[in-house]
């Protein structure tokens, strides 16, 4: 469960990037935060994984007050929550293989367990032949599937997508929602920040709008597993 | 290919059923291998970086080895002339030769104390006669009588700056028999006052370049990690703690630390021994002849422990601009 309790974020004094959220998503929920450029998506999604703290307000996870957590306390955290950035962060020095295997060396996995763990999940992406390529070799739709890859191999009782299809061609578009659709099956709560109206309105689940820091709707929450019809389950784009 | 694809999604386990490996990192040595094989990884993957760093901690170290080289050098130099620092001591009557042990003993047991040689009149006539050889007539009418015995006395290393000779000559004259001391008061004072007009210098001059050093290599290394700061916060963001973040960055700041030490002693030798060899032949000196020694195990090994820590202090405090993430 993430609760947001009369939250307010400013970057400047005086000029506010989100004033009193107040908003409640329930476990196993897949929600669509929506808006134009500034309205305050990506702050709220990094209030969510306390890259931000909030200048009011508190962000609960799992009853988990982040706002009241210390420094030592952020990283358990966020090890429950997989996040996909906008810019996808992978490090262009290291293999696919290596960037997805960040999670779990991480949480202190042993290097052959990450090995199959990671090629299971780079394989169930696409990515098999890809293992060893670093990725200023790879397309950006496979970029994003090894951000998606990384976000998603610890299997995180969260997954946060920082506008995930913005980029990518329609084809590319509909396998990465997929990804988000089998995760959120598999009971992981999903919260995607997108402006693509067209993601929205074929997938049917709960919208959150934003507009100028407020949120000025806060849609139906969505039962796990309820998606479109149109869209068939587990479609993956190889 | 789609459908296989997608059973194989639907029978992979649930997030609460995953079960968790058995940790690679447990205990002490479990973690120091994992952060040393990550870092040595890091080397790898950052080669240009990780060699411009250890190049320039390298060239740092070479600047101060050499200063050092060349400051223990002349201080030996200089050391050496201490040696001139000599007292005499004349007698107003030649001491029965008894007596002489006697007094050589009481000289000896003042401390600073190198060593004592009696010079008897006759002996002092001698000398006098061999410096003055060739010119024998001015010599004429003078006899063993006219010239005194003397104690020519040598003062440990120690005991030869202003203050002791002082202090010695003081406890000199308190001998019973002993009418003058000389010691060459100026030249004394004159070479101490160089000495320590020398120590001062080097002392600035090594503060100088400790501080140019460390701002270097400092700067340098807070260049890398800049370089990866990328790296920092993507390791943050999946939940990595400060020190797993840091560890990896510690081992490699001492590793290219204690390299970059290593390839600086290495150059030193190499200048060193290259000077020993060709120095004769343009400089008409011979080097090894004027007693040049390289720096001893104990400068070596500062050095190198200087290096090591230069390159952990260097990343400790350069990562704490970053990991406040």
């Amino acid at each position: 469960m993430i609760q947001l309790h009369n939250v307010g974020m400013s970057y400047q004094p005086e000029v506010a990037a989100l004033s009193d959220i107040n908003l409640k998503i329930p476990k196993g929920d897949f929600v669509f935060l929506t808006g134009q450029s500034g309205a305050g998506k990506s702050t709220l999604l990094k209030l969510l994984y306390a890259e931000l703290t909030p200048s009011r307000g508190q962000v609960l996870i799992d009853g988990q007050n982040l706002t009241r957590l210390s420094r030592s306390q952020i990283p358990l955290v966020r090890r429950s929550i997989g996040v996909v950035f906008q810019d996808y962060k992978l490090l262009p020095n290291r293999t696919v293989l290596e960037n997805v295997a960040i999670t779990l060396e991480v949480l202190g996995w042993g290097q052959r367990d990450i090995g199959k763990k990671v090629f299971h999940i780079l394989k169930r992406m696409g990515l098999e032949s890809k293992l060893n390529s670093t990725p200023l070799r790879l397309s950006g739709g496979e970029q994003q599937r090894v951000a998606l890859a990384r976000a998603l191999v610890n299997d995180p009782k969260i997954l946060i997508a920082d506008e995930p299809t913005g980029n990518l061609d329609e084809e590319n578009k509909e396998a990465i929602l997929n990804f988000f659709k089998e995760a959120n099956n598999r009971g992981t709560t999903v919260v995607v920040a997108t402006h693509d109206r067209r993601v929205i309105e074929n997938s049917h689940r709960r919208v959150i709008r934003l507009d100028k820091g407020r949120i000025v709707d806060q849609g139906e929450p969505s039962l796990p597993g309820e998606e479109s019809a149109e869209v068939p389950d587990g479609s993956v784009q190889g | 290919m789609a459908a296989s694809k997608a059973n194989s999604m639907k029978n992979t386990p649930k997030p609460a059923a995953s079960v968790r490996p058995k940790l690679a990192q447990e205990g002490f040595f479990g973690r120091l291998s994992y952060f040393s094989a990550r870092a040595l990884a890091n080397l790898r993957q950052n080669v240009f970086v990780s060699l411009v760093t250890v190049a320039t901690i390298s060239l740092a170290l070479l600047i101060g080895a050499l200063f050092l080289l060349v400051y223990v050098n002349l201080e030996g130099l200089a050391n050496g002339w201490s040696d001139k620092v000599q007292i005499t001591a004349y007698f107003d009557k030649e001491p029965a030769p008894l007596a002489v042990a006697a007094l050589k003993t009481t000289v000896k047991s003042i401390p600073g104390t190198k060593s004592v040689t009696f010079i008897s009149k006759q002996e002092a006539e001698s000398r006098l006669r061999a410096r003055l050889k060739g010119q024998e007539s001015l010599l004429e009418g003078v006899n063993a009588d006219v010239l005194p015995a003397s104690l020519e006395i040598r003062l440990d290393r120690e005991h030869r700056d202003n203050f002791a000779v002082t202090h010695y000559v003081a406890a000199l004259k308190k001998v019973q028999g002993i009418s003058e001391v000389q010691y060459g008061e100026e030249w004394v004072q004159r070479f101490n006052t160089f000495m320590n007009f020398f120590r001062l210098m080097g002392l600035l001059l090594g503060s100088f370049l400790t501080v140019a050093v460390l701002f270097i290599v400092s700067n340098t290394i807070k260049l890398t990690i800049y370089a990866r700061k990328e790296e920092l916060e993507l390791l943050s963001l999946v939940g990595a703690t400060r020190f797993f973040i840091k560890a990896p960055f510690l081992i490699e700041g001492i590793l290219q630390g204690a390299l970059g030490a290593l390839l600086s002693l290495l150059a030193l030798a190499g200048c060193y021994f290259a000077f020993m060899h060709n120095a004769g032949s343009f400089l008409g000196v011979n080097p090894a002849g004027a007693g040049l020694t390289f720096l001893s195990p104990l400068h070596l090994a500062a050095i190198l422990g200087g290096g090591v820590l230069l390159g952990f202090i260097g990343s400790l405090t350069s990562l704490r601009r970053f990991i406040n993430i």
